[in-house]
């Protein structure tokens, strides 16, 4: 029990003495020199906006281009892993690159299916809202 | 290695860009200004590989993405284009309650992904710091012996022999399966996109649909007097 008293005054000492060199200097350091988990922030907002939208949006072509801002959040996460790889020195660094060519693809393959799909739908339901769209709905 | 002076003032611009555009694409009540926020959203992104080092992926997602794909989108939407959502006649998001519930639950979606990142982050960069001088030295060697370009001022990058390298020793044969992947979805929207009247001359139809449509359009009753015979 005193022992954890201990071990928490001396780790708030040395948080204190983090803190003497300003009071956010590790935020302005990450903002001088953003690293790996910056562009992971950026990834993961990206992706969420995205989620966001194929939620929420009622538009059919609007859903797909969510889907399109997906793929590129995690096309964003494989080349910043990639870089971190490189920087590391692993042998297998540029897997991250690769698979983010193979993601490319097939959203490319995605966007042509999916947007055939939409004219067909369009063509024969008369509606692009998702929420018309319920014909297997019961 | 982090990014720094210059590198990271532009991260921070195209970071942000790439954010905002990416919010503005969601909520643009017209879907061509959707298109087009998507577009500066993929070109903030693209800028972000070049900061990275991926020259070739930043390339690439520049041609296939918006030099391909948003002008299928842009086609497509000039194709279906109801034109009530512009006018405000119409409500583009779902109904309120949905809305509210994937709002709350993406917001505890990225309240996880954070604090994993923050986390995850912390522990892989304390794995790196020890070597981080020793690898900046290597990246500084590394640099000096690339071919200079054409001006002497910078040099050239080899991201792209390097990814094509690996690309063809260690991963030919999804090389390969993708290749099939892109096949298959050509002939596939093709399939889908077809009206009625293409889809009857080349006598791919039901022939019982065909006459109930036949009834409709006099250019279709001549198709089917010709697959009859």
């Amino acid at each position: 029990m005193v022992n954890n008293i201990f071990a928490a005054l001396i780790f708030l000492q040395e948080a204190g003495a983090e803190q003497a060199a300003g009071p956010f200097a590790a935020m302005k350091e990450g903002v001088k020199h953003p690293d790996l988990s910056k562009f992971l922030v950026i990834a993961a907002l990206l992706f969420i906006i995205g989620v966001a939208g194929v939620l929420t949006r009622r538009n059919i072509i609007v859903i797909f281009m969510s889907i399109e801002l997906i793929l590129n959040a995690a096309n964003l996460n494989f080349i910043a892993m990639s870089r971190y790889l490189q920087q590391t020195g692993s042998a297998n660094a540029l897997a991250g690159q690769i698979f983010a060519v193979f993601v490319i693809v097939v959203a490319a393959a995605e966007a042509a299916i999916g947007l055939g799909i939409v004219i067909a739908l369009y063509r024969n339901k008369e509606t692009i809202w998702v929420d018309e769209i319920d014909l297997m709905k019961w | 290695m982090p990014l720094t002076s210059y590198e990271s003032l532009f991260f921070w611009i195209f970071g942000i860009a790439a954010i905002f555009a990416g919010l503005l694409t969601v909520m643009a009540r017209n879907a061509v200004h959707s298109a087009l926020f998507l577009i500066s959203s993929l070109v903030s992104v693209a800028a972000l590989f070049v900061l990275s080092g991926a020259e070739f992926i930043a390339g690439v997602q520049i041609l296939v993405y918006v030099g391909g794909v948003m002008v299928l989108f842009l086609f497509v939407i000039m194709l279906v284009n109801v034109g009530a959502e512009e006018s405000g006649r119409e409500e583009i998001f779902n109904k309120q309650r949905q809305v509210t519930t994937s709002l709350v639950f993406c917001f505890l979606l990225v309240l996880g992904v954070l604090y994993a990142v923050n986390k995850g982050s912390t522990v892989l960069l304390k794995q790196s710091q020890r070597s981080e001088e020793s690898v900046a030295e290597q990246q500084a060697e590394q640099d000096a012996r690339l071919k200079q370009g054409a001006t002497g001022t910078s040099r050239i990058t080899t991201d792209t022999e390097r990814v094509g390298n690996s690309l063809y020793r260690y991963a030919s044969l999804p090389f390969e399966i993708a290749s099939i992947l892109l096949l298959v979805a050509i002939i596939g929207s093709v399939m889908l996109a077809r009206t009625l009247r293409q889809e009857a001359s080349a006598d791919d139809i039901d022939p019982e649909v065909l006459a109930a449509e036949a009834i409709h359009d006099p250019e279709l009753k001549k198709l089917e007097a010709a697959s009859q015979e």
